[in-house]
């Protein structure tokens, strides 16, 4: 239950997405009669769980199993499959049904597709003979409301994917997914995009708007003004260095998946037997972890110190002097967060044995070295004894990628020398590894000089004196630098792409930058248009909406930028945050790995 | 088109991994050595291939002589903290003088070998 963010407080009707989602799951359901097992894609049941409550499932006489390659034990007649268009998924389903008519069974069996049905599937279907046997359909689930102000279209990788195999497919989904807002908001006035995949998603989603339109004249005012699109690959440098926000940290050591963490009981004090692992759900429904989510682990610590004293100086007044009726009620009231309380107490504990270690404040100290991009030789004599050390691949790689991207390659002599270095290390079948990076254009050789300072400079992306516990930059959620793409967000919203277009330019990837209209060549476009940009001065203190798209993913630092820039006063707009999925420095490096075997 | 072509070649011996006949992945990846050797831009591609088969030629004699299944298909560190842990010093040595190893890695590999061991002796020695 609690895994399910609530949605009230959100800027734009997130619900309504969410209930729409929901029917459509249902409605499939319905349309199948009796009891029947449903089995579900393990990747999807996160985003599932997001949406709906498998009591709701229950209620309509669902069994619920996850898909794996053995065969599923049920006595439903009736076997209804949701899954990803995935070609080994599909040869899990074909042995299902191959075991089940090898023993006799006869079953009715049910295909959804999500998002939907590809060709290729269905041919793989075919070709095991089976295809008669399904009856085929698509639960159209392209957006996922993580939280009040962040939207995922559940996608993953699509940054390797399209770089190193050039498969774009996901590309349109992404369009797909904008499309679908639109159709419930109100097609979005302006379109900025920067890098070559959201110039893409950009063109996708105009011809859709030209083969079916979102009738806007009904719709009133567009909900959302402006909508800017950015690659992962604009900005690798800032999902490589450490996330210094409590969020952020607690996703690079525990990992967050679907809005909650899995760790063992024991850390949170529970007085289960050893190794027992639960879940933690952390998204704003839990007040106190929206307070402090996105505020630097430095603050956080002190802010969890002050409500426990003040707790404490509460409760010994409540021993020591009479209380009126109403003086008790605030302090039970206050009592009621208490489980909140212990909750992040012994979660901040927890990650504080890891940020506490010499190895992770000299990494915090190398990544500020990376940045500052004064001392190039010092960096690379640090990798080069981590790689002698043989530390974690992934860490390397991602000091490695930072260095190479800042300084626009390495010096070919360097070049070859720690990826000669890192193969002895770690193994000649990470040669995969190396080429994909290289393809990606994340390490590799020096051709050209750096323009990183020029462009660090101009962004004031390095901030001296950040201050974390008042903070008045973007730059204290990495203690001292400001995240490139949240500093390119800022310039877009204030003025549009023109005044920057030479930074831009230093950036990898075309930027562009469109205007549209609801309906086109209908005369009262213009009239709409003028209407959207009254809006964005709206009377009834609403301001107007941005969706920041992040194609290839988005670190929870950044979101944290986001909020911060969104809570600042004379902010002419509010942003909510679209992304394929939630990354990190590590799950980011971890695509290129290639494994055999 | 010829790149692509030894890269599958070098993949390839990956997938079949874990068959007892090391000697055809051996040529495999000679192959795709020659292969990469066509090209100017891939003298280092070449050059690694090269030194992978050579390790799996070592790798396979150690095996052998120590008759333990523990060497192939780990990296060239890899073996030679193994040869250290075992006390096999002179087949450490041999495999840093073959590829060249630099003084510092084979410093830090000889002490986290010898501290995986706890042969303080020979740490204080060196």
């Amino acid at each position: 239950m609690a895994q399910i963010p609530n949605l009230d407080n959100s800027p734009l009707n997130l619900k309504s997405l969410r209930e729409l989602s929901q029917r459509e799951l249902v409605n499939i359901l319905k349309n199948i009669r009796g009891k029947k097992c449903l089995v579900i894609d393990p990747k999807l049941s996160g985003s599932l769980s997001l949406i709906i409550q498998t009591s709701i499932l229950r209620e309509h006489g669902v069994e619920l199993r996850h898909l794996s390659a053995d065969p599923i034990q049920t006595d439903c007649t009736k076997v209804v499959y949701l899954v990803r268009s995935r070609f080994n998924l599909m040869r899990c389903i074909c042995s299902h049904v191959h075991n089940d008519t090898s023993k006799g069974l006869e079953r009715e069996y049910y295909i959804y597709f999500v998002p939907r049905r590809e060709v290729v599937c269905e041919k793989v279907l075919e070709e095991e003979k089976v295809h008669h046997l399904m009856t085929i359909g698509e639960f159209p689930l392209y957006i996922v409301p993580l939280d009040e102000d962040i939207l995922s279209f559940e996608l993953d990788f699509t940054n390797k994917d399209c770089q190193v195999d050039g498969d774009t497919s996901s590309l349109w989904h992404i369009a797909k997914a904008i499309h679908k807002l639109e159709s419930s908001f109100g097609v979005i006035p302006h379109v900025r995009a920067k890098g070559k995949a959201s110039v893409r998603v950009a063109d996708i989603l105009s011809h859709m708007q030209t083969e079916e339109p979102v009738n806007s004249s009904d719709m009133g005012v567009p909900e959302i003004n402006t909508v800017i699109l950015l690659d992962r690959e604009v900005d690798m440098v800032t999902p490589m260095c450490s996330q210094l926000t409590y969020e952020g940290l607690l996703d690079e050591f525990l990992h967050i998946n679907n809005g909650s963490v899995e760790l063992d009981a024991s850390i949170m004090g529970a007085q289960q037997q050893e190794g027992k692992k639960m879940k933690v759900p952390l998204n704003s429904s839990d007040k106190l972890f929206k307070e402090i989510r996105d505020l630097n682990f430095e603050v956080v610590v002190q802010v969890l110190r002050q409500k426990a004293t003040s707790m404490k100086q509460d409760y010994t007044e409540m021993t020591t002097t009479n209380q009126t009726v109403s003086e008790l009620k605030d302090f039970v009231k206050k009592l009621n967060s208490l489980p909140e309380m212990t909750r992040h107490i012994n979660l901040a504990q927890h990650l504080s044995t890891f940020t506490s270690k010499p190895s992770f404040l000299a990494r915090l100290d190398m990544e500020h070295t990376i940045v500052e991009a004064q001392s190039y030789d010092i960096c690379f004599e640090h990798i080069e004894e981590l790689i002698h050390k043989q530390e974690p691949l992934v860490s390397v790689l991602r000091l490695l990628i930072l260095l190479s991207v800042t300084s626009s390659g390495l010096p070919k002599k360097h070049f070859d020398y720690l990826r000669r270095e890192l193969l002895h290390s770690y193994g000649f079948e990470h040669m995969a590894t190396l080429n994909n990076l290289e393809k990606a254009g994340l390490l590799k050789k020096q051709e050209t000089k750096s323009n990183w300072l020029t462009v660090k400079r101009a962004l004031q992306l390095v901030v001296e004196d950040t201050d974390t516990a008042n903070p008045n930059d973007i730059s204290y959620v990495f203690s001292g630098y400001a995240p490139l793409s949240i500093r390119l967000v800022q310039h877009a919203v204030r003025s549009g792409w023109r005044p920057m277009e030479e930074i831009l330019k230093m950036l990898p990837g075309p930027h562009s930058e469109t205007k549209r209209t609801g309906v086109l060549s209908s005369p009262s476009s213009d009239t709409l248009y003028r209407a959207s940009e009254a809006a964005d001065r709206l009377a009834d203190g609403r301001r107007a909406l941005v969706l920041v798209v992040f194609i290839g993913g988005v670190t929870f630092a950044e979101i944290s930028a986001l909020r911060y820039l969104s809570a600042q006063e004379g902010m002419a707009y509010d942003l909510i945050i679209g992304t394929t999925n939630i990354v990190n420095g590590n799950t980011l490096a971890e695509a290129y790995v290639e494994r055999f075997g | 088109l010829l790149w692509k072509e030894s890269w599958e070649l070098g993949k390839n011996p990956m997938a079949s991994k874990g068959s007892p006949l090391h000697g055809p992945r051996i040529k495999l990846i000679e192959k795709a050595q020659s292969l990469f050797s066509e090209t100017k831009e891939h003298i280092f591609e070449s050059k690694a291939a090269e030194e992978h088969a050579k390790l799996l030629r070592i790798q396979h004699e150690l095996e052998v002589s120590t008759k333990q299944a523990i060497f192939v298909d780990s990296s060239i560190s890899d073996t030679i903290r193994t040869c250290i842990v075992l006390g096999n010093h002179r087949a450490a040595m041999k495999v840093k003088t073959e590829f060249k190893v630099s003084e510092k890695r084979w410093y830090w590999l000889k002490v986290f070998a010898l501290a995986t061991i706890r042969d303080w002796d020979a740490l204080e020695k060196f």
